[in-house]
């Protein structure tokens, strides 16, 4: 069971990628909407759709690490 | 840990309800479905209501909201889809809607549907067909074959398995999102029952919920975008 329970914790690391990646998106994001406050629309676009791309590396890591808890329980 | 496991899986099981027997087939029917189609019915007499009494002069408030959210939708479609793919925005906004009301369902203590991988397979499957079909019907087979080999010939094997690279993102994307935010709301449901879960659901279940709707139908009509883009 604890070592089940390490490979879920190692597969959920890959949560850091995609905390750092989507992060940035937003500063960069934040940085370009105050210099150009009339683009924000399609700036609000562009970030979601990035953020989308980058959260899905973690969700593959926290399906991972669930399919391991539960198949290997 | 090991009572948590077992509710969880309780909780991802999709229980049968009840079993049809036509032809002598037997099909089985899974919670999702029956919950999709109390959304079916409610979205069905949502709108026999709402597009009951239009009128050209003094409309309603009703009447003026549901214009003003059925054109920010189709808006917002016919700017990603582009001049060519307008004929899919019905069907975008319908997937929309019926994502966006899936993921709210489990606040009224249904299992939301999104949750069940087979729901968000199909939705993935119906999305590429209707990228594939969208590319053949603007190019014609043969350019749609052709189009496999841009902008090189050498890249081909990657843009074919993208086909089923796109289809297993989107569905895993979807699942993967509602199973998360329903995990961590049980985990905090777990450690601190009162109050505090009301303002992390506010997040998870509604804005996250919204948010996936609205990545899914986007993600698609960009690669409807780019499967019907003519030079």
């Amino acid at each position: 069971m604890s070592v089940v329970a390490l490979g879920a914790g190692i597969a959920v690391l890959t949560g850091i990628g995609a905390g750092i990646g989507i992060g940035i998106a937003t500063s960069k994001a934040v940085e370009a909407i105050a210099r150009q406050p009339e683009a924000e629309g399609k700036i609000n676009k562009a970030l979601l759709l990035g953020c989308a791309l980058a959260e899905a590396t973690a969700i593959y890591g926290f399906v991972i690490a669930l399919l391991i808890i539960i198949l290997l329980k | 840990m090991n009572e948590l496991v077992n509710d969880l899986l309780k909780q991802l099981n999709c229980e049968t309800v009840f079993t049809i027997y036509p032809f002598g087939i037997k099909i089985p029917v899974a919670e999702s479905v029956v919950v999709t189609w109390i959304i079916m019915a409610v979205m069905v007499l949502a709108s026999i209501i709402l597009t009951k009494n239009l009128k050209v002069e003094k409309p309603g408030k009703a009447q003026v909201f549901l214009e003003s959210a059925i054109s920010w939708m189709y808006h917002f479609f016919e700017e990603s889809l582009g001049k060519n793919g307008k004929r899919y925005i019905p069907y975008m906004i319908t997937i929309m809607l019926y994502i966006g009301v899936a993921n709210l369902i489990g606040l009224f203590g249904f299992k939301s549907p999104t949750k069940d991988l087979n729901v968000t397979a199909a939705l993935a499957l119906m999305s590429i067909v209707l990228i594939e079909y969208a590319g053949i019907h603007q190019k014609g087979v043969k350019k749609w074959v052709k189009g496999f080999a841009e902008p090189i010939a050498i890249i081909a094997p990657i843009n074919v398995l993208e086909i089923f690279i796109r289809p297993l993102s989107l569905c895993m994307r979807l699942f993967g999102n509602v199973l998360g935010s329903f995990v961590i709301m049980e985990l905090l449901k777990l450690v601190v029952p009162l109050f505090v879960p009301i303002i992390f659901s506010l997040y998870f279940d509604i804005f996250d919920g919204l948010i996936q709707a609205y990545v899914f139908v986007f993600l698609t009509s960009l690669f409807i975008k780019e499967a019907i883009e003519t030079e």
